[in-house]
């Protein structure tokens, strides 16, 4: 058991900071501020994500088949983190080098692999993730979208929400149900955003501008051939997805550079010499750092080649322990930071009080931790 | 970053569980509410398992595995301070070892009897001495904690100064702290999920009602936390990682202790059923070195300054 980067690692964080010092922005972290979905950080992301692809640092990690350098997942965590604590300069094209080019080539046709993994790996596609629904939250397997199979093509109907990034994104990673059968009733299906019938709906938000929406699907035609998978493989090609997305968001690490940075700020003002606020600053430090180790321990085992459970669901939760601490450290001591005093402490806070809801609620991974890392008895259904 | 246990350490483990598999169960007690055993303290001492942090491949991260894997049995084993600060001071010291503050040496010690090694530490550098009847005054009888514990009436005018650096020792002290509550946070949690999971009322067992499941998960969580912050406390040898990992034991300690002998119900105010022998040690634990104010305090100056 041994907690330090190698040297290798040490130089790829510093080849990515380096990157990221000449080609971010001066006003870098007032531009941020700007919700990872919005017009103006998805517009940058497009020739950001393009410049990283040429240097080779948008997806070194994938496998050399796949065009990567087959770094592996330690270095996926590097980037990741890197990137997580400038503010997430990839925009949505994150989710594009996590899970959707992996989940592409491992699952896709042919003709879909053509199609998709080029645009992505040049850096120039931005995806959305159709899952929730009105009344599939955390019950997701309850979703209700229909695609009908006719002629040859599927006819989609019904509506998601919660959906971040449709409004600009290419393509639909897009849940839908196929037959009633519940968890084996659904199927996946690549819709291009701009197919006809197809309408997005922003949901004015806490969050940033332009990251949460509505997509509603009306007679919406796309060919047999952009069904992903098999019909009602869905579930299977999903739990494998998540567990790439569980590991893809490292904010432990922004939470942490959070709290350094309002740390700063109540040192300048000489605020930091009350014991009260200095015993509540290390009380959040450490769960930051208890969050980043149960991480390292799941990371671990990708590494290992070990399947991962719920001991990712444990990860997340101490992830949310650590994001709220910060997030209430902030406003009880720093409450300016929200209102114009510290746009990166405000890009935090509006980023930080999503940990315990997206990509499933912190409630759902207790009832994981519950179930499968302490066994309890199941409860009654 | 390797954090899965290494050949090595993992032999290491394997032994200690093998020797101590006799002392798994608690014996039934009503006299007092700590448990030792010498044969198991004696058996430690000749395997050579409190001395593995002085074995160059081995370290202190083994150590730390050792006394969070002893911290687990029911019984009290002075394991922490002799496994991975002792090594530090003087190998040779003889255990048990009782660590106490210097300006607070009228506080509760554990583990103090005649013979005992007590280390005084601080600002003033490290001082210890062989504790004599004389300077021993036992606490009460039905003490409410599971560590044997006494206080010190006085000290000698004699004592040993050694050449080690305080803070670094204070370093040590909080690392072994940490895998100690990690293994006793381990153990009560296994407990109480055994209990509620075969307890039945209503028709069902108690572990299936959310109320419970929801506090116990978030008890798995810091529980495993507590463990890697100690684990990467011992690896790094870095201060504010080990004012930071017995923080977050301190804290986990007071978050958990009075739900779990909540959820045992009746049956978790006797001392019929074991789950004492581990909260009533990580009790003491949170005092310990201040508490998780002073631990705070520590990591905060570590940290920022
Ligand atoms: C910023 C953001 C971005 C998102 N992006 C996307 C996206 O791109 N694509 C997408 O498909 N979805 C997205 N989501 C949706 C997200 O996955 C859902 O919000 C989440 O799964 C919870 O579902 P819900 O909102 O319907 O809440 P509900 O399921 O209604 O839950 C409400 C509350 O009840 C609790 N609860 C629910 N079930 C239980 C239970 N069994 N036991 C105990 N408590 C329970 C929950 O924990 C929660 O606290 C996003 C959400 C957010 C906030």
């Amino acid at each position: 058991m041994q907690f330090e980067w190698t040297e290798e690692q040490d130089a790829f964080r510093r080849r990515i900071r380096d990157f990221l010092q000449a080609n971010l922005p001066g006003d870098w972290e007032k531009f941020s501020e700007h919700g990872p979905a919005s017009p103006a950080l998805t517009a940058f992301a497009r020739t950001f994500c393009v410049k990283l692809a040429e240097v080779g640092l948008l997806f070194p990690h994938w496998t050399q088949e796949m065009g990567g350098e087959g770094l592996g997942p330690w270095e996926q965590q590097i980037l990741s983190e890197e990137m997580w604590i400038a503010g997430e300069p990839r925009g949505g094209q994150y989710m594009n080098v996590n899970w959707i080019g992996p989940t592409l080539e491992k699952y896709g046709t042919p003709e879909q692999k053509a199609r998709y993994l080029e645009p992505i790996t040049r850096g120039e596609s931005l995806w959305c993730q159709g899952f929730s629904e009105p009344d599939a939250g955390s019950d997701l397997a309850s979703l209700r979208t229909r695609a009908v199979l006719k002629d040859g093509n599927y006819v989609i109907n019904g509506q998601k929400i919660w959906t971040s990034y449709a409004g600009l994104a290419d393509t639909c990673f897009l849940l839908t149900r196929t037959s009633d059968d519940r968890k084996k009733g659904i199927t996946i299906v690549l819709v291009p955003m701009d197919t006809p019938g197809i309408t997005v709906r922003q949901i004015p938000s806490l969050i940033g501008e332009g990251d949460i929406h509505e997509v509603f699907f009306d007679d919406v035609n796309v060919p047999e051939t952009a069904r992903f998978g098999e019909e009602g493989q869905a579930w299977e090609i999903v739990a494998y997805s998540l567990r790439n997305e569980r590991l893809g968001i490292p904010r432990f690490t922004l939470a942490r550079a959070a709290l350094d940075r309002a740390v700063m700020m109540l040192k300048q003002r000489g605020d930091f010499t009350r014991e009260y606020v200095r015993i509540e600053a290390a009380r959040c430090a450490a769960l930051c750092e208890a969050a980043g180790t149960a991480n390292y321990a799941v990371v671990q085992k990708r590494v290992d080649g070990l399947a991962i459970g719920a001991e990712s669901s444990s990860a997340r939760y101490a992830t949310v322990m650590a994001e709220r601490a910060v997030c209430e450290f902030v406003v009880e001591f720093l409450p300016e930071a929200l209102a114009g005093a510290s746009p990166y402490l405000k890009m935090h806070h509006q980023r930080g009080i999503v940990a315990g809801v997206a990509a499933g609620s912190a409630e759902i991974q207790l009832n994981i931790i519950a179930s499968d890392v302490l066994e309890l008895p199941r409860e009654p259904r | 970053m390797q954090l899965a246990l290494n050949e090595d350490q993992r032999q290491v483990l394997d032994f200690v569980e093998a020797l101590a598999r006799p002392f798994a169960s608690a014996p039934l007690h009503d006299a007092g509410l700590a448990l030792e055993s010498e044969e198991l303290d004696a058996a430690l001492v000749e395997n050579g398992f409190l001395d593995v942090m002085t074995v160059e491949e081995l370290g202190p991260v083994t150590a730390a595995l050792v006394v969070e894997k002893l911290a687990r049995l029911p019984f009290a084993v002075e394991a922490a301070a002799s496994a991975l600060v002792r090594p530090l001071i003087d190998p040779e010291l003889p255990r048990p070892l009782c660590l106490v503050e210097e300006g607070r040496t009228s506080a509760l010690l554990r583990f103090l009897r005649p013979g005992a090694t007590v280390v005084v530490v601080g600002p003033s550098g490290v001082r210890s001495f062989t504790a004599s009847e004389e300077l021993i005054a036992p606490a009460q009888e039905d003490t409410l904690y599971a560590y044997p514990v006494a206080f010190l009436t006085g000290l000698p005018e004699a004592t040993i100064a050694h050449d080690v650096d305080p803070v670094e020792i204070t370093r040590a002290w909080r690392v072994a702290m940490a895998a100690e509550a990690a293994g006793l946070l381990g153990a009560a949690l296994t407990s109480v999920v055994t209990y509620v999971s075969e307890r039945k009322q209503f028709g069902r067992p108690l572990a299936t009602f959310q109320a419970m499941r929801h506090r116990l998960a978030e008890a798995q969580v810091v529980t495993n936390t507590v463990y890697w912050l100690a684990m990467r406390a011992a690896a790094s040898g870095d201060y504010a990682d080990a004012a930071m990992a017995l923080l977050h034991a301190q804290e986990a300690a007071k978050r958990v202790c009075y739900d779990y002998h909540q959820f045992l119900g009746g049956m978790g105010m006797t001392l019929e059923h074991p789950l004492h022998l581990w909260t009533y040690r990580l009790k003491l634990l949170t005092a310990e070195l201040g508490g998780r104010g002073a631990q705070g305090l520590a990591a905060a100056e570590a940290l920022w300054g």
